[in-house]
């Protein structure tokens, strides 16, 4: 790894640390608003074509306090983390906030937001989550018009069908730098760490995407293919609106394993998805709504010509992922209403698996390395080159 | 020789004499396979009218859950849901009813081989027929259509589902409140729009053209009946009150989903019959009412009476609460009888979880105006993100803006391992306490201002 590439990703971890950091300065060099978006669905095109920077909100670190007496307790730590980052005026840095996704505990907290900021615009449509019915698209294609009306009034920038194309061309950029990235870990390379594929992925949420692609075409100039080894190979799948702890990595190639793909907001699913170029730009930025839930289903959205446990045993095949780890943010609803079909899935076609739930504060490292360590011996069981090798060692 | 302790608990007669319609209505659900009805599964919004008038069976998700989980027989269906996977944080009203499509699918697949299990046909939870087609309406909690989804895969994807799908009302013009503005009208715009498509699915789904003179009447009467329950409520605001909440729990499965007809009508007139009689007598719901108080919260159909029985043991009426007073066909001068679908669209859209905060505050004040209320209680519904969302900040305001106590109490819809019954308990006595402070010190100071 050559000099710029250290240089560059220790950038994006930085941002990815320290979102407030980058805004502020962002801020002081541009003097432009930012926008806050809630996860998982709003296309942030409309708000980069009015010169804005849009930053996805991510979950504080910070232990949450004032957030548990804003929400109940058994609401989601992301949501709970955005009540709490509100009343401690994490939050006062961003000068409007957007929301398309129907989620009712994400909506209680901005709902919070609106209270706690009345000062900023909280805007929220919502797209239907009904994939399969006619009027959807139509319903879908009227919010995204919805929302660059929005744009225009809070940010004072008319929005060109022009500077939608470019951010749209910028965005999808942006994304096929990471996907080849996440191809190549699919495939074999494992130069960068588990960690160090999130903060690639957090840092887009937050930075201008031509600067992050800047940053990322330098880590990958001198980037050099890493074979990885034969410790055993994991699929992480799930973990919706934020990020998971990256201690948890750490615990799973600490107990043997490698984690080739995933299926995590803060990983291939936040990247699966382009917009379409050729298409009239407010059309497309509909179209990739619909689009992205045929590449990677999500239980957030119902549709029954897609199916979340089929994506992931084709991913499973086309990365030789060994088993699977399903990361559930305790309190996800939609993740909880689908979690026994992944099951039943798994469990028809003999792959082993293991649902680590995650907390906000807190994570029981001993409890979760037993569960580990005992699948990752069951695959093992299971494997006879994997036995000859253990044997043999 | 110890003497039975009168009740301090008055319930309305008339609700007594309502209950075989519920029974009745049950009983027509379990037998229509054998009658070869057709049967739709839904959940959400009261969609029944629509079902009645193209001459269908109905069974509503959470009315069937809580029906078992008010007579305590939900623990087979909620063993059968853990068995398949469901965490248990997961809504328990979807967790019991994902658990009687699994006993469903499984009764159905048994009966296909021939077999007959007395065991299974004696357990509440798995008489449940398995549907023709699905119905999804659900506003406010974004897990509603998931759920349908989820039945739908958990019956083997051949069975026909519909959504409907209701917009938020998150009010972000500045014309945007209760009943009111652009985002209002254009949502109940879209919505009846969808109906029109439900009904030209169900017309698919039956074979035979949708009679909409039979919905008409329909909704004559419920509108009738809900003009009839708007009154007997508006006359709770009296001192005593004559009703509680929890007369108005025992009627939501009537307003909510039981057939259309002069029965219900009937049934409602003698209600407020009874009210009004209560009214002019003084005779009141509980004994010795002293506080009155505001239920927020969905219900725990688990502790229905405990829970009557802890507030009235203390003198406490509970007069009104955000389940019973703002939902359920609450606002009958929006339905046209004669062209009835967008007052339904409207009413679909108005259920008490579907509002931004400000609204909720807004018809929260309201009633505890109109009712004249004391404080509240907030029933922190573990597994029901819908209704718990605003609380805390509800609490907040409440208290800044009218200067209304408020505790909250932690418990279920349908699991009663949620239940904290001695904390309920110890809060709701500090509150009472509190209000006794501040009733002094109110005499005290209107009787210095006096002197």
């Amino acid at each position: 790894m050559g000099h710029d590439t250290k240089n560059a990703l220790q950038i994006l971890k930085s941002v990815a640390n320290n979102p407030q950091s980058y805004i502020a300065n962002w801020k002081e060099k541009n003097s432009l608003p930012v926008i806050g978006i809630f996860p998982m669905n709003f296309p942030v095109e409309i708000i980069a074509a009015t010169g804005a920077l849009p930053v996805i909100i991510q979950d504080s670190k910070e232990p949450i306090s004032e957030g548990n007496s804003l929400l109940a307790e058994f609401y989601c730590g992301y949501t709970r983390s955005i009540a709490d980052q509100a009343a401690k005026g994490m939050l006062d840095i961003f000068d409007a906030f957007m929301n398309a996704d129907h989620c009712i505990q994400l909506l209680g907290s901005v709902d919070v937001v609106r209270e706690l900021l009345p000062d900023k615009p909280v805007y929220f449509e919502h797209l239907i989550a009904a994939m399969d019915d006619s009027w959807t698209k139509t319903q879908v294609q009227e919010k995204i018009e919805a929302f660059i009306i929005e744009a225009e009034r809070v940010t004072g920038q008319p929005i060109s069908d022009e500077a939608l194309l470019a951010c749209i061309q910028s965005n999808n950029k942006n994304r096929q730098l990471l996907r080849n990235i996440f191809a190549a870990r699919r495939n074999g390379d494992a130069q960068f760490s588990p960690a160090e594929l999130q903060a690639m992925i957090v840092s887009s949420m937050i930075m201008d995407k031509n600067e992050h692609s800047a940053l990322l075409e330098s880590v990958l100039a001198d980037a050099v293919a890493k074979p990885r080894d034969q410790r055993i190979r994991l699929h992480l799948s799930g973990h919706f609106c934020h990020a998971p702890r990256v201690e948890l990595f750490e615990l799973l190639e600490d107990c043997g394993a490698v984690i080739v793909d995933d299926d995590l907001y803060t990983g291939a699913r936040y990247i699966s998805t382009d917009t379409k170029e050729s298409m009239p730009p407010r059309m497309a930025l509909a179209d990739w709504y619909f689009a992205r839930n045929e590449t990677i289903p999500c239980p957030t959205r119902v549709q029954k010509t897609v199916d979340w446990d089929s994506y992931l045993l084709n991913a499973l095949d086309n990365s030789g992922a060994e088993g699977v780890i399903v990361v559930m943010a305790k309190f996800c609803e939609a993740h909880m209403f689908y979690y026994p079909e992944l099951r039943k899935t798994l469990n028809t076609h003999n792959i082993p698996h293991l649902l680590i739930e995650t907390e906000h504060e807190g994570m029981p490292v001993e409890t979760i390395r037993t569960r580990v360590e005992a699948m990752i011996e069951r695959i093992r069981r299971k494997s006879p080159t994997r036995q000859i090798t253990q044997e043999s060692a | 020789m110890s003497s039975a302790t009168p009740s301090s608990v008055n319930r309305l007669k008339s609700n007594d004499a309502g209950r075989h319609m519920i029974a009745d209505y049950w009983d027509r659900i379990f037998t229509a396979n054998e009658r070869d009805a057709q049967l739709v599964w839904y959940n959400g919004a009261a969609l029944n009218p629509i079902f009645q008038a193209a001459g269908l069976e109905w069974a509503h998700g959470e009315a069937f859950a809580a029906r078992l989980s008010a007579q305590k027989l939900e623990k087979s269906a909620q063993l059968a849901a853990q068995e398949y996977g469901y965490v248990g944080e997961l809504c328990s009203y979807a967790r019991t009813h994902l658990g009687t499509a699994l006993l469903a699918r499984q009764a159905k697949e048994k009966y296909s081989k021939g077999i007959v299990d007395d065991a299974e046909r004696d357990d509440l939870a798995s008489r449940l027929p398995m549907p023709n087609f699905i119905v999804n309406c659900y506003a406010g909690c974004s897990t509603g259509q998931q759920w349908d989804e989820i039945t739908h895969r958990i019956l083997g994807k051949e069975t026909p589902i519909f959504n409907v799908s209701l917009p938020f009302l998150w009010s972000n013009r500045p014309d945007a409140g209760y009943l009111k503005g652009q985002e209002w009208e254009e949502a109940s715009d879209y919505v009846a729009a969808q109906l029109y498509k439900l009904i030209d699915f169900i017309e698919v789904q039956t074979g035979r053209p949708f009679d909409w003179d039979a919905l008409r009447q329909g909704m004559k009467y419920i509108k009738e009946a809900s003009e009839i329950r708007r009154e007997a409520m508006a006359m709770c605001a009296n001192l005593p009150a004559p009703a509680t909440f929890w007369d108005w729990i025992a009627s939501v499965a009537h307003i909510n989903f039981l057939p259309a007809g002069p029965e219900l009508v009937e049934y409602f007139s003698n209600i407020r019959d009874e009210i009004s009689h209560r009214v002019a007598s003084g005779e009141s719901a509980i004994k010795d009412e002293k506080y009155r108080l505001y239920f927020d919260g969905i219900m725990n159909w688990n502790k229905l009476g405990t829970l009557a029985r802890v507030f009235a043991e203390r003198k406490v009426a509970i007069v009104a609460g955000r389940y019973t007073h703002n939902a359920f066909w609450q606002e009958p001068q929006l339905i046209d009888t004669d062209d009835p679908i967008r007052g339904m669209a409207q009413h679909y859209l108005l259920c008490p979880t579907n509002h931004g905060f400000q609204t909720i505050k807004h018809f929260t004040k309201h009633d505890c105006e109109l009712y004249g209320l004391d404080g509240i209680v907030f029933h922190s519904t573990r597994t029901c993100r819908a209704f718990t969302g605003p609380q805390q900040m509800l609490a907040k305001a409440m208290q800044k803006e009218m200067g209304l106590p408020s505790i909250f109490f932690e418990g279920d819809v349908a699991d009663e391992s949620f239940y904290k019954g001695e904390l309920l308990e110890s809060r709701l006595e500090a509150m009472l306490e509190t209000i006794d402070v501040r009733r002094s010190r109110d005499f005290i100071a209107s009787s210095a201002s006096n002197a």
